[in-house]
Order: C-alpha cells, then structure tokens, then sequence
C-alpha cells in the first residue's frame, strides 16, 4: 500500500497541505485561490502542530495496519480495506460516537467544525489519484511512499 | 480444522474476521441467540425510533459471502461439552469443534429491589429485545424512571426524552456518570437534561416498586422518603460476564471465564473473549481480544496487552466529552489544571509531568494522543509548553515504513 512519508526538518508551516485537504473536500470540490476560509463546514483532515521546539509537525492519518480507530469503531463506519490499505470512513453508518477520535493513538481525528457530527477522516483523495496535500506541498516535506505492509 | 465461536457481538465477529482473513481454508461456524449482528452502543437509538435493527449493524454483509462461514443465528448454546468437543444448542442438536471461541458477551444486572419480580414494564437494555420493548411501552408512556445514571442509564434517558416522555433519573452516587466525569463535566450534562425537562436525583437509592394487580409498576419509592410514579422503568446498574451455560467447576473462572494474554481458558482449544472474560467493558477491547484469539486459534503467537479500559467517549444531549483515565485527583500531589472557555471545559490531572486524567468537553478534536499519553505514561515538561498545547507532535517519531511512534520530548 502507499502512505504518506514525512520528512519533518523540511517542514516549514505554509499549511498548503491543510488547505489543500479543505479545498478538496468541502461541499463542493474548489481550489486554494476559491476556497472560503470563513466557512466552518470547510476543515482539513490532516493538520500542522507545533513541537516543544515550535518546529512544525506535520501530523497525518496513517492508515494503520492495526487501526485503533477501526478497533473502536462502534457502527462499522470506520473499515481497513484489506486490498488498498485504506482505512475509509463512511458517514452514513457514523453513530457520532467520537471513540473513534478518542482512540486513535496520534490524535489525528475530529469532528467538523460545524455540526460535529461527520468525522474529519482522511481519504487518501480517493484510490487512484495523488493526495491533494502531498501534490500541494512545495517542499517535498510529505510524499508518497510504498510500503509492504497492508 | 472447525472453529466454532459463539457469540456475534464486537469480539465474535471480529473473530470471525480474523480467521476469515488470516486463515484461508478452515471453516467456521458461528453460533448466536441474536438473530442479527448489532452493534449495542446504538439501541438508544432504535428506542428513539431513528434507527433500526438493520441500521445499527455494524457488519459488512460481505463477511458472510465467504463460504468458509456459515452462521446458526438466533439459536442459544444451553450447554458445553468439552471432553466431546461439542455444544449444545437449545433445540438440542450438537455442533462439534476442533477450536472453540466463547464470546457471549454480558448481561445487565437487576438489582435486587423488592416488588420489581415478575413486572411488565421494567426493562434492562442490553439486547435489541430490550430495545423494542422499551419503544413500544414507551409509545403509551408518559413517566418513565431510570434507576443507575451510568453511559447506559443516560442513553436510555437520552431516547426517552427524545420521545417526549417525562423521565426522572435515580442514581446512588452524589453525581451522574461518577464514574467518567467530575462534578463540574456531569452538571454540564445534567443541565441540558434538566432543560429537557428531566428530574434527577442524585445521592439517593430506589428501596421498592410498587406494582398494580395487572403487574405494571406503579410507584418507585426512594430512601429519601420520595415516591416517583411511573409508567415505564429502566434499571441501568451494570453488567455480568455470561456464563450460564458454563458446566460448574469446567472452566477457571474469575470475575468471567478466566483467561491468559492469549484468550486462551484453562481448557486446551478453548478460547475467550470480549465482556464475558470479564477483564473490560468496552467495545475496542472486546474487538482486539476477539482478534488475539483468533490468532491464538490459527496459530499465530499473539498478545492482548490493552489493559487500560479508564476510557469514555460520551456524545448525548449535544454535548462530546472524552474523559481518559482518572475524572477526579485522588489528594492534592497531584495538579488539577482546569481550561474554560464557554462551553467548552478542559481538565488534566498530572503529578511530576505524569498525566493520569483528562476530561475534554465540547471541543474533543484531534485528542486521541492521549489516551497513549495516559496509558504508557509519557512525560509532558510543562516548563515548555503549556500542558493544554501539547499535542502528538511533542512525540513525534516516524519509521521507515511511514508509521507514527512514540519518543519522549527532551
Ligand atoms: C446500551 C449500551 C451502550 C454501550 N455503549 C458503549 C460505548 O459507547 N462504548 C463502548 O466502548 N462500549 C459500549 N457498550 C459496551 C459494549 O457494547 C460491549 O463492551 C461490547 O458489546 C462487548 O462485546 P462482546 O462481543 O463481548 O459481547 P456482546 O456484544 O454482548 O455479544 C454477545 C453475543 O453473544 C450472544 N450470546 C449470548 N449468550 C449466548 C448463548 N447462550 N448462546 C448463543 N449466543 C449467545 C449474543 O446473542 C451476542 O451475539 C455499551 C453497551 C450497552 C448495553
Ligand atoms: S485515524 Fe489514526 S488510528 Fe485511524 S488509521 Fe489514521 S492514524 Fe491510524
Ligand atoms: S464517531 Fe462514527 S466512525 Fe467514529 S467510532 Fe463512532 S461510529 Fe465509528
């Protein structure tokens, strides 16, 4: 399966990749230069947080080979598919129960900021396609790797 | 090889999966009273008629395509007989194993009040039965009491004030959800709740019910002397491990049926897992456990080793908290850090750059770091960084796979 490799010490905050993430999934698929930041229903799955050292940290869904997420998940919303390595989110079945926030170990998951009802769960942009976070970074400081694990 | 598991809740499923996925020519059969898989934590929302049977499921119906699983569903397992390698299911029959996995679950407690025996309408909520039943009373209803104030109690409050119902909540503790939440984060739930028109006693017991001639429960009367009348009762006091069917002095049993890190019971090739080990309560770890003992069962060498159940995640009357570890210091060595800001409540517990408790209210994102932080105990040097900015960036570690670890921040 493919996963976001990070290089940290490349990282230096533009947060390209957050809005990236929000552009391609808000209502309506848009792009940086249209995105608007003033609406609460626009919010990014991955997201950037400052070290002890103020280093900026880029924080991203691993798609875990033992998902604590999907260990946690109460309604079978939260699946690990066997056959691309994805760990995919589907609202429909979603109880809003936030374990699935609760449980995963890297704190990357929550709610959208408006209804906080939908979990804000990253979807590798779909199957086949680039990662829009990772084609919007200007500094090779995320980028996709193989690896063997499923 | 036959695997056999019984019990199609969040360990036997998982199970299920494991084996399906992990071990490719074996059949399994799975067994189950529940004529469906679903998932229990949803059954207040079938009391509230938002969803039902088929939509609180939390199993892809694909797992069962495989014709390597076929599913006796509906049917109780009466009794084991593990010199025959057999279980008996209540219409008689036999079903024989070469691995057997016991994952029946709990069963809510009924305390021991007097007059409660024997009662129409006086529900548990465990299984979906329970929830249909309490739908349907609920729908002539028009008092109901909740005796326990717990995450199940409030679930089934949460539906029955959604009904419209008046609903009145007993509860034995000096606050709602004691357990999880310290005084200030429960008031904020018994709030709303009162809001919505709920009255809730706190710091009292139920001593007796009182039933007319036709069975129903009429009364419930409380130690402080209060007399509630009620058309509808739900008890919410806690769960059992279920082991009726367990033959006496077969299995090594404790607080369930007893077993090691590897699911495996005192018996050779009979595994256990989820609520009726009794070792947790909670979904996630029924999962995982369900998990290792399917390993276990196919021969693969695998540890449970989450132990740390002190874990909530609460979203009723609109308000998400997540509470990890600890709700209330135990004495003052310890530093209670407290953040507010509107609605939203923050709280730490720490002892020399320790954490032992957070509870967060009404703003829960991106807080799952700590359920790690908390239960392997990494250190926060609060000289640094203010202990509510630390996120999974201060440990922040990658491998060479792309995976997340832990390291401890300098
Ligand atoms: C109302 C409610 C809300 C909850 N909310 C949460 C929550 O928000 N978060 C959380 O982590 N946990 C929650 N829990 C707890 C969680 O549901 C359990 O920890 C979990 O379901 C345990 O899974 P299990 O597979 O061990 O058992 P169960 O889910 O109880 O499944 C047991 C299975 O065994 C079958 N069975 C039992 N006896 C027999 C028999 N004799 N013969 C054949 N089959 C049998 C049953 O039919 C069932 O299929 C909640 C529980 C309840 C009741
Ligand atoms: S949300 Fe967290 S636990 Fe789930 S796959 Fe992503 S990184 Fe892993
Ligand atoms: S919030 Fe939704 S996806 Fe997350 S654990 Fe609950 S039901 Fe599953």
């Amino acid at each position: 399966m493919k996963r976001i490799m990070i290089n940290k010490d490349l990282c230096y905050g533009c947060l390209s990749c957050s809005l990236a993430c929000m552009a391609e999934h808000g209502k309506e698929k848009t792009t940086l230069y249209h995105l608007d930041l003033e609406n609460k229903e626009n919010s990014s799955r991955n997201f950037i947080a400052l070290d002890s050292n103020n280093k900026p940290v880029p924080i991203f869904c691993r798609h875990c080979d033992e998902p604590e997420c999907v260990d946690a998940c109460i309604s079978g919303a939260m699946t690990k598919d066997k056959n691309t390595g994805l760990v995919t989110y589907n609202q429909e079945k979603c109880a809003s129960c936030y374990m699935c926030i609760m449980s995963c170990p890297y704190g990357v998951l929550k709610a959208d900021d408006s209804a906080r009802k939908i979990i804000m769960k990253c979807d590798f942009c779909g199957e086949n396609s680039m990662p829009k976070c990772v084609e919007s970074c200007p500094n090779q400081a995320i980028y996709l790797i193989e690896v063997n694990a499923i | 090889m036959k695997y056999v598991i019984i019990g199609a809740g969040a360990a036997g499923i998982s199970a299920a999966k494991t084996l399906l996925d992990f071990d490719e020519k074996n059949q399994i059969v799975l067994i189950s009273e529940d004529e469906k898989a679903y998932s229990r934590c949803m059954l207040h929302f079938v009391i509230a008629g938002k969803r039902d049977i088929d939509t609180i499921s939390f199993v892809d119906e694909k797992l069962f395509d495989s014709d390597r699983i076929s599913w006796i569903s509906g049917k109780k397992v009466t009794e084991l007989i593990f010199v025959e390698r057999e279980v008996v299911l209540e219409d008689k029959s036999h079903v024989s194993y070469d691995k057997l996995l016991i994952a029946a679950g709990a069963n809510a407690v009924i305390p021991p009040i007097k007059g409660m025996e024997h009662s129409k309408n006086v529900f548990v909520l465990r299984n979906i039965g329970d929830a249909n039943a309490i739908r349907e009373v609920a729908s002539f209803a028009k008092r109901a009491v909740i005796i326990g104030a717990g995450l199940v109690g409030l679930d089934a409050a949460s539906a029955l004030l959604s009904l419209g119902l008046e609903v009145t909540v007993v509860e034995m503790a000096d606050r709602i959800l004691s357990l999880q939440l310290d005084s200030y984060s429960a008031s904020q739930y018994q709030r709303v709740m009162e809001d919505m028109g709920a009255v809730i006693y706190t710091g009292v017991s139920v001593v007796e019910v009182k039933q007319n001639r036709n069975g129903f429960v009429e009364t419930v009367h409380l130690n402080n002397g209060a007399v509630l009348e009620c058309d509808l009762v739900v008890t919410a006091a806690g769960v059992r491990p279920n082991t009726i069917f367990i033959p006496d002095n077969s299995l090594e049993m404790n607080r369930g049926i007893q077993v090691n890190d590897c699911m495996q019971t005192s018996i050779p090739d009979v595994f256990a897992a989820g609520d009726v080990t009794g070792i947790t309560g909670i979904w996630p770890a029924a999962t995982k456990q369900g998990k290792i003992a399917a390993y276990n069962m196919a021969g693969k060498d695998e540890h449970f080793d989450d132990y740390f159940s002190a874990k909530n995640a609460i979203h009723l009357f609109g308000i998400g908290t997540v509470a990890i570890g600890m709700p209330v210091a135990p004495d003052n060595s310890y530093v209670e850090a407290v953040w507010k800001n509107d609605a939203v409540y923050k709280k730490i517990i720490y002892k020399d750059g320790i954490v032992y408790g957070i509870i967060l209210q009404n703003d829960v994102s991106r807080s799952g770091f700590w359920t790690r932080v908390i239960k392997e105990k990494w250190k926060i040097n609060t000289s640094v960084k203010n202990i509510f900015d630390v996120t999974y960036a201060d440990f922040f570690c990658i491998n060479e796979e792309g995976e997340y670890t832990f390291r401890q921040q300098p």
